[in-house]
Protein backbone atom coordinates (compact mmCIF):
# COMPACT_ATOMS: atom_id res chain seq x y z
CA UNK A 1 0.00 0.00 0.00
CA UNK A 2 2.58 2.76 -1.07
CA UNK A 3 0.80 6.63 -0.74
CA UNK A 4 0.50 7.98 -3.86
CA UNK A 5 3.34 11.04 -3.55
CA UNK A 6 2.24 14.11 -5.21
CA UNK A 7 5.18 15.99 -6.88
CA UNK A 8 4.67 19.65 -8.08
CA UNK A 9 6.52 20.73 -11.32
CA UNK A 10 8.88 23.65 -9.92
CA UNK A 11 7.35 26.45 -10.88
CA UNK A 12 8.21 29.83 -11.05
CA UNK A 13 4.49 31.19 -10.21
CA UNK A 14 2.67 29.00 -8.12
CA UNK A 15 -0.04 27.14 -9.92
CA UNK A 16 -3.59 28.80 -10.77
CA UNK A 17 -5.53 26.40 -8.60
CA UNK A 18 -8.71 27.45 -6.92
CA UNK A 19 -9.03 27.11 -3.17
CA UNK A 20 -9.99 23.80 -1.72
CA UNK A 21 -13.16 22.32 -3.00
CA UNK A 22 -15.86 19.94 -1.72
CA UNK A 23 -14.55 16.57 -3.23
CA UNK A 24 -16.65 14.68 -6.13
CA UNK A 25 -15.58 11.19 -5.78
CA UNK A 26 -12.99 9.54 -3.86
CA UNK A 27 -11.44 6.25 -3.92
CA UNK A 28 -9.89 4.49 -0.91
CA UNK A 29 -7.81 1.59 -1.23
CA UNK A 30 -10.43 0.33 -3.95
CA UNK A 31 -9.21 -3.38 -5.00
CA UNK A 32 -10.53 -5.76 -7.34
CA UNK A 33 -9.76 -9.32 -8.05
CA UNK A 34 -11.40 -11.37 -10.56
CA UNK A 35 -12.19 -15.12 -9.78
CA UNK A 36 -10.46 -17.35 -12.80
CA UNK A 37 -10.36 -20.99 -13.55
CA UNK A 38 -8.85 -23.11 -11.84
CA UNK A 39 -9.67 -21.64 -7.74
CA UNK A 40 -6.98 -18.66 -8.50
CA UNK A 41 -8.13 -15.23 -7.97
CA UNK A 42 -6.69 -12.63 -10.70
CA UNK A 43 -5.67 -9.38 -8.42
CA UNK A 44 -6.19 -6.55 -11.43
CA UNK A 45 -6.39 -3.69 -8.98
CA UNK A 46 -4.18 -3.59 -5.82
CA UNK A 47 -5.02 0.09 -4.62
CA UNK A 48 -6.06 2.66 -5.79
CA UNK A 49 -6.69 5.79 -3.33
CA UNK A 50 -7.78 8.95 -5.75
CA UNK A 51 -9.99 12.40 -4.40
CA UNK A 52 -10.96 14.17 -6.83
CA UNK A 53 -12.43 18.01 -6.57
CA UNK A 54 -15.22 20.34 -7.54
CA UNK A 55 -14.62 21.37 -10.95
CA UNK A 56 -11.06 19.35 -11.38
CA UNK A 57 -10.03 17.42 -14.45
CA UNK A 58 -7.92 14.69 -13.34
CA UNK A 59 -6.32 12.26 -15.76
CA UNK A 60 -5.75 8.65 -15.08
CA UNK A 61 -2.60 7.24 -16.97
CA UNK A 62 -1.25 4.15 -17.17
CA UNK A 63 0.67 1.37 -19.32
CA UNK A 64 -1.32 -0.79 -21.69
CA UNK A 65 -3.19 -3.65 -19.56
CA UNK A 66 -3.16 -1.99 -16.35
CA UNK A 67 -6.86 -2.90 -15.66
CA UNK A 68 -8.46 0.51 -17.22
CA UNK A 69 -11.44 -0.90 -18.52
CA UNK A 70 -11.55 -2.49 -15.06
CA UNK A 71 -10.74 0.98 -13.33
CA UNK A 72 -13.34 2.49 -15.69
CA UNK A 73 -16.50 0.04 -14.93
CA UNK A 74 -15.63 0.38 -10.97
CA UNK A 75 -15.64 4.11 -11.19
CA UNK A 76 -18.58 4.67 -13.28
CA UNK A 77 -20.44 1.90 -11.10
CA UNK A 78 -20.77 -1.04 -13.32
CA UNK A 79 -18.76 -3.26 -11.25
CA UNK A 80 -18.39 -3.54 -7.82
CA UNK A 81 -15.16 -3.32 -6.13
CA UNK A 82 -13.55 -6.36 -3.96
CA UNK A 83 -12.16 -4.06 -1.77
CA UNK A 84 -12.15 -0.64 -0.35
CA UNK A 85 -14.50 2.59 -0.45
CA UNK A 86 -16.07 4.50 -3.06
CA UNK A 87 -17.49 7.87 -2.17
CA UNK A 88 -19.95 10.08 -4.45
CA UNK A 89 -21.03 13.22 -3.63
CA UNK A 90 -23.25 14.65 -5.84
CA UNK A 91 -24.81 18.48 -6.43
CA UNK A 92 -28.09 17.41 -8.02
CA UNK A 93 -28.91 13.56 -7.61
CA UNK A 94 -32.62 14.61 -8.55
CA UNK A 95 -32.21 15.03 -12.16
CA UNK A 96 -28.78 13.59 -12.98
CA UNK A 97 -27.36 10.31 -13.83
CA UNK A 98 -25.11 10.32 -11.52
CA UNK A 99 -22.44 9.57 -13.29
CA UNK A 100 -21.74 10.11 -17.34
CA UNK A 101 -19.09 8.71 -19.56
CA UNK A 102 -18.41 8.89 -23.02
CA UNK A 103 -16.19 6.28 -24.67
CA UNK A 104 -13.94 5.84 -27.47
CA UNK A 105 -16.88 4.46 -29.48
CA UNK A 106 -19.20 7.35 -29.14
CA UNK A 107 -22.03 4.77 -28.76
CA UNK A 108 -24.67 6.80 -30.80
CA UNK A 109 -28.12 4.43 -31.49
CA UNK A 110 -27.99 4.12 -34.98
CA UNK A 111 -31.51 3.40 -35.00
CA UNK A 112 -32.16 6.85 -33.20
CA UNK A 113 -31.76 10.63 -35.10
CA UNK A 114 -29.18 12.70 -33.49
CA UNK A 115 -31.86 14.84 -31.08
CA UNK A 116 -33.36 11.29 -29.92
CA UNK A 117 -29.99 9.97 -29.46
CA UNK A 118 -29.14 13.51 -26.99
CA UNK A 119 -32.50 12.96 -25.36
CA UNK A 120 -31.47 8.94 -24.36
CA UNK A 121 -31.14 9.99 -20.91
CA UNK A 122 -33.56 12.23 -20.23
CA UNK A 123 -36.04 9.87 -21.76
CA UNK A 124 -35.17 7.31 -19.16
CA UNK A 125 -35.76 9.97 -16.40
CA UNK A 126 -39.15 9.79 -17.78
CA UNK A 127 -38.91 13.79 -18.52
CA UNK A 128 -41.60 14.82 -21.38
CA UNK A 129 -40.96 14.62 -25.11
CA UNK A 130 -41.78 18.40 -25.08
CA UNK A 131 -39.35 19.90 -22.47
CA UNK A 132 -36.32 16.69 -23.35
CA UNK A 133 -36.67 18.12 -27.14
CA UNK A 134 -36.65 21.80 -26.19
CA UNK A 135 -33.71 20.94 -23.98
CA UNK A 136 -31.95 19.06 -26.91
CA UNK A 137 -32.41 21.44 -29.61
CA UNK A 138 -31.30 24.25 -27.60
CA UNK A 139 -27.72 22.74 -26.90
CA UNK A 140 -27.25 21.39 -30.50
CA UNK A 141 -28.06 24.71 -31.82
CA UNK A 142 -25.39 25.74 -28.56
CA UNK A 143 -22.83 23.72 -30.45
CA UNK A 144 -23.55 24.17 -33.94
CA UNK A 145 -25.36 20.95 -34.58
CA UNK A 146 -28.65 21.74 -35.02
CA UNK A 147 -29.20 21.52 -38.45
CA UNK A 148 -28.70 17.53 -37.89
CA UNK A 149 -31.58 17.08 -35.34
CA UNK A 150 -33.52 14.74 -37.32
CA UNK A 151 -30.27 12.65 -39.10
CA UNK A 152 -28.94 9.83 -38.21
CA UNK A 153 -25.89 9.40 -36.67
CA UNK A 154 -24.42 7.54 -39.96
CA UNK A 155 -24.65 10.55 -41.84
CA UNK A 156 -22.12 12.41 -39.83
CA UNK A 157 -18.45 12.14 -39.17
CA UNK A 158 -16.62 11.13 -36.28
CA UNK A 159 -15.61 14.24 -34.55
CA UNK A 160 -19.44 15.54 -34.60
CA UNK A 161 -20.48 12.07 -33.53
CA UNK A 162 -18.34 12.65 -30.87
CA UNK A 163 -20.19 15.63 -30.05
CA UNK A 164 -23.65 14.74 -29.71
CA UNK A 165 -21.95 11.89 -27.41
CA UNK A 166 -20.72 14.67 -25.41
CA UNK A 167 -24.24 16.78 -25.70
CA UNK A 168 -26.31 13.45 -24.75
CA UNK A 169 -23.48 12.88 -21.69
CA UNK A 170 -23.86 16.33 -20.27
CA UNK A 171 -27.56 17.63 -21.25
CA UNK A 172 -28.36 14.95 -18.00
CA UNK A 173 -26.27 16.56 -15.85
CA UNK A 174 -24.30 14.42 -14.32
CA UNK A 175 -21.78 14.76 -10.98
CA UNK A 176 -19.20 13.35 -12.59
CA UNK A 177 -18.20 12.89 -16.14
CA UNK A 178 -15.68 9.79 -17.04
CA UNK A 179 -13.95 9.69 -20.43
CA UNK A 180 -12.36 7.03 -21.35
CA UNK A 181 -9.93 7.90 -24.59
CA UNK A 182 -12.55 9.52 -26.14
CA UNK A 183 -10.69 10.92 -29.20
CA UNK A 184 -8.25 7.42 -29.86
CA UNK A 185 -10.63 6.68 -32.97
CA UNK A 186 -10.28 10.26 -34.48
CA UNK A 187 -7.61 11.77 -36.49
CA UNK A 188 -4.78 13.94 -35.25
CA UNK A 189 -6.16 17.01 -36.48
CA UNK A 190 -10.06 15.78 -35.13
CA UNK A 191 -8.68 15.06 -32.00
CA UNK A 192 -6.73 18.30 -31.26
CA UNK A 193 -9.81 20.11 -31.79
CA UNK A 194 -12.11 18.32 -29.88
CA UNK A 195 -9.81 18.09 -26.76
CA UNK A 196 -10.09 21.73 -27.21
CA UNK A 197 -13.35 22.09 -27.96
CA UNK A 198 -14.35 19.26 -25.12
CA UNK A 199 -12.34 21.24 -22.23
CA UNK A 200 -13.81 24.25 -22.63
CA UNK A 201 -17.55 22.78 -22.75
CA UNK A 202 -16.44 20.82 -19.62
CA UNK A 203 -15.21 24.14 -18.14
CA UNK A 204 -18.09 26.37 -19.07
CA UNK A 205 -20.44 23.61 -17.28
CA UNK A 206 -18.08 23.59 -14.16
CA UNK A 207 -18.08 19.84 -14.43
CA UNK A 208 -16.03 17.20 -12.57
CA UNK A 209 -13.70 14.94 -15.00
CA UNK A 210 -12.29 11.60 -15.19
CA UNK A 211 -9.90 10.99 -18.12
CA UNK A 212 -8.87 7.39 -18.43
CA UNK A 213 -6.26 7.47 -21.24
CA UNK A 214 -2.95 6.40 -22.29
CA UNK A 215 -2.09 9.32 -24.01
CA UNK A 216 0.39 10.90 -21.77
CA UNK A 217 0.18 13.89 -24.16
CA UNK A 218 -3.69 14.04 -24.03
CA UNK A 219 -3.43 13.56 -20.17
CA UNK A 220 -0.93 16.42 -19.72
CA UNK A 221 -2.78 19.13 -22.23
CA UNK A 222 -6.16 18.71 -20.45
CA UNK A 223 -5.84 18.16 -16.89
CA UNK A 224 -5.83 19.65 -13.66
CA UNK A 225 -3.54 16.75 -12.19
CA UNK A 226 -2.50 13.58 -13.91
CA UNK A 227 -2.49 9.96 -11.77
CA UNK A 228 0.13 7.86 -12.90
CA UNK A 229 -0.82 4.41 -12.72
CA UNK A 230 1.48 1.31 -12.41
CA UNK A 231 1.15 -2.00 -14.21
CA UNK A 232 -1.07 -4.88 -13.05
CA UNK A 233 -2.23 -5.12 -10.17
CA UNK A 234 -2.50 -1.78 -10.66
CA UNK A 235 -1.79 0.72 -8.12
CA UNK A 236 -1.45 4.68 -8.02
CA UNK A 237 2.12 5.65 -8.74
CA UNK A 238 2.36 9.42 -8.66
CA UNK A 239 -0.05 12.15 -8.98
CA UNK A 240 1.33 15.14 -10.78
CA UNK A 241 -0.77 18.90 -10.61
CA UNK A 242 -0.65 19.91 -14.37
CA UNK A 243 -3.12 22.60 -15.19
CA UNK A 244 -1.84 23.77 -17.55
CA UNK A 245 -4.65 24.63 -19.71
CA UNK A 246 -6.22 25.78 -16.84
CA UNK A 247 -3.34 28.09 -16.86
CA UNK A 248 -2.79 28.76 -20.70
CA UNK A 249 -6.68 28.74 -21.60
CA UNK A 250 -5.76 26.36 -24.21
CA UNK A 251 -5.26 22.52 -24.71
CA UNK A 252 -2.90 23.68 -27.94
CA UNK A 253 -0.90 25.93 -25.97
CA UNK A 254 -0.69 23.51 -22.88
CA UNK A 255 1.38 21.07 -25.80
CA UNK A 256 3.35 23.91 -26.58
CA UNK A 257 4.31 25.27 -23.45
CA UNK A 258 8.08 24.03 -22.34
CA UNK A 259 6.47 22.23 -18.63
CA UNK A 260 4.99 20.14 -20.94
CA UNK A 261 7.54 18.03 -22.31
CA UNK A 262 9.01 18.13 -18.98
CA UNK A 263 6.11 16.33 -17.68
CA UNK A 264 5.92 14.00 -20.69
CA UNK A 265 9.50 12.60 -19.99
CA UNK A 266 8.68 12.17 -16.01
CA UNK A 267 5.71 10.39 -16.77
CA UNK A 268 6.79 8.10 -19.72
CA UNK A 269 9.67 7.15 -17.13
CA UNK A 270 6.87 6.28 -14.43
CA UNK A 271 5.40 4.17 -16.91
CA UNK A 272 8.57 2.19 -17.60
CA UNK A 273 7.53 1.13 -20.91
CA UNK A 274 9.85 -1.10 -22.70
CA UNK A 275 10.22 -0.44 -26.45
CA UNK A 276 10.88 -3.41 -28.14
CA UNK A 277 14.42 -3.73 -29.82
CA UNK A 278 15.55 0.30 -27.98
CA UNK A 279 18.81 0.27 -26.25
CA UNK A 280 19.09 -1.64 -23.41
CA UNK B 1 -23.03 -21.18 -36.05
CA UNK B 2 -23.16 -21.27 -39.75
CA UNK B 3 -26.85 -20.53 -38.49
CA UNK B 4 -25.40 -17.13 -37.87
CA UNK B 5 -22.74 -17.13 -41.25
CA UNK B 6 -26.00 -17.24 -43.27
CA UNK B 7 -28.02 -14.46 -41.35
CA UNK B 8 -24.94 -12.51 -41.90
CA UNK B 9 -24.28 -13.06 -45.46
CA UNK B 10 -28.01 -11.99 -46.36
CA UNK B 11 -28.18 -9.25 -44.30
CA UNK B 12 -24.62 -7.91 -45.94
CA UNK B 13 -25.99 -9.21 -49.34
CA UNK B 14 -28.81 -6.95 -48.27
CA UNK B 15 -27.12 -3.76 -47.95
CA UNK B 16 -25.29 -4.60 -51.50
CA UNK B 17 -28.82 -4.73 -53.07
CA UNK B 18 -29.27 -0.97 -51.88
CA UNK B 19 -26.00 -0.30 -53.89
CA UNK B 20 -27.35 -1.41 -56.77
CA UNK B 21 -30.18 0.20 -57.14
CA UNK B 22 -28.60 3.27 -56.15
CA UNK B 23 -27.86 3.85 -59.76
CA UNK B 24 -29.87 6.19 -61.77
CA UNK B 25 -32.95 5.47 -63.56
CA UNK B 26 -31.59 4.96 -67.00
CA UNK B 27 -29.18 2.27 -65.72
CA UNK B 28 -32.54 0.76 -64.23
CA UNK B 29 -34.00 0.79 -67.45
CA UNK B 30 -30.88 -0.58 -69.26
CA UNK B 31 -30.95 -3.54 -67.25
CA UNK B 32 -34.33 -4.01 -67.04
CA UNK B 33 -33.79 -3.97 -71.20
CA UNK B 34 -30.98 -6.71 -70.78
CA UNK B 35 -33.41 -8.78 -68.82
CA UNK B 36 -36.18 -8.61 -71.04
CA UNK B 37 -33.83 -9.66 -74.04
CA UNK B 38 -32.33 -12.60 -72.08
CA UNK B 39 -36.41 -14.25 -71.53
CA UNK B 40 -36.81 -12.96 -75.07
CA UNK B 41 -34.25 -14.96 -76.58
CA UNK B 42 -35.02 -18.15 -74.39
CA UNK B 43 -38.51 -18.14 -75.26
CA UNK B 44 -38.15 -18.09 -78.73
CA UNK B 45 -34.71 -20.40 -79.14
CA UNK B 46 -37.09 -23.14 -77.11
CA UNK B 47 -40.13 -22.23 -79.13
CA UNK B 48 -37.57 -22.59 -82.10
CA UNK B 49 -36.21 -26.04 -81.03
CA UNK B 50 -39.88 -27.57 -80.58
CA UNK B 51 -40.83 -26.95 -83.95
CA UNK B 52 -37.39 -27.99 -85.98
CA UNK B 53 -38.23 -31.13 -83.55
CA UNK B 54 -34.81 -30.79 -81.86
CA UNK B 55 -36.34 -30.36 -77.62
CA UNK B 56 -39.17 -32.91 -77.00
CA UNK B 57 -42.39 -31.16 -76.27
CA UNK B 58 -43.80 -34.12 -74.15
CA UNK B 59 -40.78 -34.08 -71.94
CA UNK B 60 -39.75 -30.24 -71.61
CA UNK B 61 -43.05 -27.76 -72.69
CA UNK B 62 -43.07 -25.35 -74.77
CA UNK B 63 -43.43 -21.78 -74.95
CA UNK B 64 -46.43 -21.70 -77.07
CA UNK B 65 -48.22 -24.68 -74.87
CA UNK B 66 -47.47 -22.81 -72.00
CA UNK B 67 -48.95 -19.72 -73.04
CA UNK B 68 -51.88 -21.50 -74.51
CA UNK B 69 -52.20 -23.27 -71.06
CA UNK B 70 -52.10 -20.25 -68.88
CA UNK B 71 -54.85 -18.58 -70.94
CA UNK B 72 -57.04 -21.31 -70.16
CA UNK B 73 -56.67 -21.71 -66.74
CA UNK B 74 -56.96 -17.55 -66.77
CA UNK B 75 -59.94 -17.73 -68.17
CA UNK B 76 -61.86 -20.39 -66.34
CA UNK B 77 -60.66 -18.97 -63.19
CA UNK B 78 -58.76 -21.86 -61.56
CA UNK B 79 -55.23 -20.08 -61.91
CA UNK B 80 -56.95 -17.20 -59.69
CA UNK B 81 -58.27 -19.67 -57.37
CA UNK B 82 -55.31 -21.53 -56.44
CA UNK B 83 -53.11 -18.75 -56.86
CA UNK B 84 -54.89 -17.39 -54.32
CA UNK B 85 -55.32 -20.04 -52.04
CA UNK B 86 -51.54 -20.45 -51.69
CA UNK B 87 -50.46 -16.94 -51.47
CA UNK B 88 -52.97 -16.34 -48.88
CA UNK B 89 -52.37 -19.41 -46.57
CA UNK B 90 -48.50 -18.82 -47.53
CA UNK B 91 -48.70 -15.34 -46.01
CA UNK B 92 -50.62 -16.31 -43.15
CA UNK B 93 -48.83 -18.96 -42.31
CA UNK B 94 -45.22 -16.58 -42.98
CA UNK B 95 -46.28 -13.88 -40.92
CA UNK B 96 -47.79 -16.27 -38.14
CA UNK B 97 -44.50 -17.88 -37.41
CA UNK B 98 -42.03 -14.89 -38.41
CA UNK B 99 -44.05 -12.77 -36.15
CA UNK B 100 -44.25 -15.16 -33.61
CA UNK B 101 -40.89 -16.53 -33.77
CA UNK B 102 -38.86 -13.27 -33.68
CA UNK B 103 -41.32 -12.01 -30.61
CA UNK B 104 -40.49 -15.50 -28.55
CA UNK B 105 -36.78 -14.77 -29.76
CA UNK B 106 -36.93 -11.38 -28.55
CA UNK B 107 -38.43 -12.25 -25.01
CA UNK B 108 -35.53 -14.79 -24.84
CA UNK B 109 -32.96 -11.84 -23.75
CA UNK B 110 -35.01 -11.94 -20.45
CA UNK B 111 -33.96 -15.26 -19.21
CA UNK B 112 -30.73 -16.77 -20.34
CA UNK B 113 -31.69 -19.76 -18.41
CA UNK B 114 -34.17 -20.40 -20.39
CA UNK B 115 -32.86 -19.87 -23.61
CA UNK B 116 -29.68 -22.14 -22.86
CA UNK B 117 -32.33 -25.07 -21.58
CA UNK B 118 -34.25 -24.56 -24.66
CA UNK B 119 -31.36 -24.07 -27.23
CA UNK B 120 -30.48 -27.97 -28.17
CA UNK B 121 -34.22 -28.30 -29.08
CA UNK B 122 -34.31 -25.30 -31.39
CA UNK B 123 -31.17 -26.25 -32.75
CA UNK B 124 -32.59 -29.67 -33.63
CA UNK B 125 -36.05 -28.03 -34.94
CA UNK B 126 -34.14 -26.01 -37.25
CA UNK B 127 -31.94 -28.74 -38.48
CA UNK B 128 -34.92 -30.73 -39.29
CA UNK B 129 -36.64 -30.28 -43.10
CA UNK B 130 -40.10 -28.96 -41.81
CA UNK B 131 -41.64 -30.91 -44.45
CA UNK B 132 -41.04 -34.33 -42.88
CA UNK B 133 -44.08 -32.96 -40.25
CA UNK B 134 -46.41 -32.47 -43.16
CA UNK B 135 -48.22 -36.02 -42.87
CA UNK B 136 -48.57 -35.81 -39.13
CA UNK B 137 -49.85 -31.88 -39.59
CA UNK B 138 -52.00 -33.18 -42.34
CA UNK B 139 -53.59 -35.71 -40.11
CA UNK B 140 -54.32 -33.58 -36.95
CA UNK B 141 -55.45 -30.45 -39.45
CA UNK B 142 -56.95 -31.48 -42.54
CA UNK B 143 -55.85 -31.67 -45.76
CA UNK B 144 -57.58 -28.19 -46.25
CA UNK B 145 -55.89 -25.16 -46.21
CA UNK B 146 -55.34 -24.57 -42.14
CA UNK B 147 -52.90 -27.38 -42.31
CA UNK B 148 -50.54 -25.59 -44.83
CA UNK B 149 -50.79 -22.40 -42.76
CA UNK B 150 -49.71 -24.64 -40.13
CA UNK B 151 -47.12 -26.11 -42.04
CA UNK B 152 -45.58 -22.75 -43.06
CA UNK B 153 -46.03 -21.39 -39.76
CA UNK B 154 -44.14 -24.34 -38.35
CA UNK B 155 -41.43 -23.74 -41.14
CA UNK B 156 -40.41 -19.95 -40.64
CA UNK B 157 -41.24 -20.19 -36.65
CA UNK B 158 -38.14 -21.53 -35.48
CA UNK B 159 -35.80 -19.65 -38.26
CA UNK B 160 -37.22 -16.50 -36.60
CA UNK B 161 -36.98 -16.92 -33.61
CA UNK B 162 -33.00 -18.21 -33.73
CA UNK B 163 -32.69 -14.99 -35.88
CA UNK B 164 -34.21 -12.70 -33.51
CA UNK B 165 -32.06 -14.62 -30.47
CA UNK B 166 -29.14 -14.23 -31.90
CA UNK B 167 -29.28 -11.15 -33.13
CA UNK B 168 -29.91 -10.23 -29.25
CA UNK B 169 -26.42 -12.16 -29.09
CA UNK B 170 -24.75 -9.32 -31.07
CA UNK B 171 -25.75 -6.26 -29.28
CA UNK B 172 -22.94 -4.18 -28.00
CA UNK B 173 -22.61 -4.31 -24.29
CA UNK B 174 -21.73 -0.97 -24.06
CA UNK B 175 -24.95 0.34 -25.24
CA UNK B 176 -26.61 -2.33 -22.41
CA UNK B 177 -23.91 -0.52 -19.95
CA UNK B 178 -24.94 3.43 -21.42
CA UNK B 179 -28.42 2.62 -20.73
CA UNK B 180 -27.96 0.76 -17.30
CA UNK B 181 -25.63 3.74 -16.19
CA UNK B 182 -28.79 6.10 -17.09
CA UNK B 183 -30.54 4.20 -14.82
CA UNK B 184 -32.66 2.22 -17.12
CA UNK B 185 -34.74 -0.12 -16.15
CA UNK B 186 -34.50 -3.72 -18.23
CA UNK B 187 -37.61 -3.44 -19.48
CA UNK B 188 -36.20 0.56 -21.14
CA UNK B 189 -32.88 -1.88 -22.46
CA UNK B 190 -35.46 -3.96 -24.07
CA UNK B 191 -37.38 -1.33 -25.46
CA UNK B 192 -34.86 1.15 -26.26
CA UNK B 193 -31.65 -1.32 -27.25
CA UNK B 194 -32.52 -4.44 -27.38
CA UNK B 195 -35.61 -4.54 -29.89
CA UNK B 196 -34.51 -1.99 -32.58
CA UNK B 197 -30.35 -3.77 -32.43
CA UNK B 198 -32.25 -6.31 -33.55
CA UNK B 199 -34.24 -5.64 -35.90
CA UNK B 200 -32.37 -6.21 -38.80
CA UNK B 201 -31.96 -10.04 -38.38
CA UNK B 202 -35.37 -10.29 -37.67
CA UNK B 203 -35.61 -8.65 -41.37
CA UNK B 204 -33.29 -11.15 -42.46
CA UNK B 205 -35.27 -13.94 -41.23
CA UNK B 206 -38.36 -12.54 -42.70
CA UNK B 207 -36.37 -12.75 -45.81
CA UNK B 208 -35.19 -16.05 -45.96
CA UNK B 209 -38.81 -17.61 -44.16
CA UNK B 210 -40.53 -16.61 -47.36
CA UNK B 211 -38.59 -19.10 -49.23
CA UNK B 212 -39.30 -21.40 -46.15
CA UNK B 213 -42.91 -21.02 -46.22
CA UNK B 214 -43.34 -21.26 -49.83
CA UNK B 215 -41.86 -24.49 -49.93
CA UNK B 216 -43.85 -25.83 -46.84
CA UNK B 217 -46.71 -24.15 -48.00
CA UNK B 218 -46.41 -26.49 -51.60
CA UNK B 219 -44.50 -29.30 -50.15
CA UNK B 220 -47.89 -29.82 -48.35
CA UNK B 221 -50.11 -29.07 -50.91
CA UNK B 222 -47.95 -32.32 -52.66
CA UNK B 223 -48.88 -34.30 -50.31
CA UNK B 224 -52.41 -33.69 -49.63
CA UNK B 225 -54.45 -30.81 -50.43
CA UNK B 226 -58.01 -29.45 -52.43
CA UNK B 227 -56.79 -26.68 -53.96
CA UNK B 228 -53.38 -24.62 -54.36
CA UNK B 229 -50.32 -24.64 -57.17
CA UNK B 230 -48.84 -27.04 -55.53
CA UNK B 231 -51.50 -29.21 -55.55
CA UNK B 232 -52.18 -28.18 -59.64
CA UNK B 233 -48.23 -28.49 -60.07
CA UNK B 234 -48.38 -31.69 -58.74
CA UNK B 235 -52.12 -33.17 -60.68
CA UNK B 236 -50.76 -31.74 -63.95
CA UNK B 237 -46.95 -33.31 -63.54
CA UNK B 238 -48.77 -37.03 -62.62
CA UNK B 239 -50.25 -36.41 -66.10
CA UNK B 240 -47.36 -35.45 -68.32
CA UNK B 241 -48.86 -31.84 -68.78
CA UNK B 242 -45.63 -30.52 -68.51
CA UNK B 243 -47.36 -26.78 -69.98
CA UNK B 244 -49.37 -26.53 -67.02
CA UNK B 245 -46.51 -27.11 -64.58
CA UNK B 246 -44.42 -24.17 -65.97
CA UNK B 247 -46.97 -22.15 -65.40
CA UNK B 248 -47.75 -23.20 -61.98
CA UNK B 249 -43.59 -22.51 -61.41
CA UNK B 250 -43.64 -19.61 -63.53
CA UNK B 251 -46.67 -18.15 -61.15
CA UNK B 252 -44.72 -19.67 -58.10
CA UNK B 253 -41.55 -16.73 -59.36
CA UNK B 254 -43.61 -14.20 -59.27
CA UNK B 255 -45.34 -15.17 -56.30
CA UNK B 256 -42.17 -14.85 -54.86
CA UNK B 257 -40.58 -11.45 -56.43
CA UNK B 258 -43.74 -9.87 -54.79
CA UNK B 259 -43.49 -11.41 -51.46
CA UNK B 260 -39.53 -10.34 -51.95
CA UNK B 261 -40.17 -6.94 -52.73
CA UNK B 262 -42.81 -6.05 -50.29
CA UNK B 263 -40.43 -7.74 -47.49
CA UNK B 264 -37.86 -4.95 -48.86
CA UNK B 265 -39.90 -2.22 -48.91
CA UNK B 266 -41.06 -3.02 -45.24
CA UNK B 267 -37.16 -3.00 -44.45
CA UNK B 268 -37.03 -0.21 -46.07
CA UNK B 269 -40.13 1.87 -43.56
CA UNK B 270 -38.24 0.19 -40.60
CA UNK B 271 -34.85 0.65 -40.94
CA UNK B 272 -34.93 4.17 -42.12
CA UNK B 273 -31.34 4.43 -40.94
CA UNK B 274 -29.84 1.83 -42.78
CA UNK B 275 -30.48 3.45 -46.04
CA UNK B 276 -27.51 5.92 -47.23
Amino acid sequence: MNAPVSHALPLEQPQAIAPPRQSVISLEGVRKTFASPGNDSVEVIRDITLDIKQEEFVSIVGPSGCGKSTMFNIISSLLEPSDGKITLRGSDPVCGARIGYMLQRDLLFPWRTIIDNVCLGLEVKGVSKAKRYEMAREQLARYGLADFADQYPNTLSGGMRQRVALIRTLITEPDLILLDEPFSALDYQTRLVLEEEIVSILKEHRKTVVLITHDIGEAIAMSDRVAVMTKRPTSVKKVYDVGLSRELGSCLKARSDVRYQQLFDRIWDDLDIQVAGGAA
Amino acid sequence: MSEAQVYTHTIQSGSNRENCEAPGRSILLTDNLWRGAGIALVVVLWQLGVNLGWINSFLMGSPAGIAEEAWRLLQSGQLLDDTLATVSATIAGFLLGSVLGSVCGLLLWFSRTTARIIDPFMVALNGLPKIALAPMIIIWFGSGMFSKIMLAFVATFVVALLSAYQGTHQIDRNMINLMRSLGGSRREIFTKVVAPATLPWIISAFRLNIGFALIAEIGGEFISSDRGLGRMIFVAGNLFNLNVVWVGVIVLMMVAIALYVVVSKVEKRLLPWENK
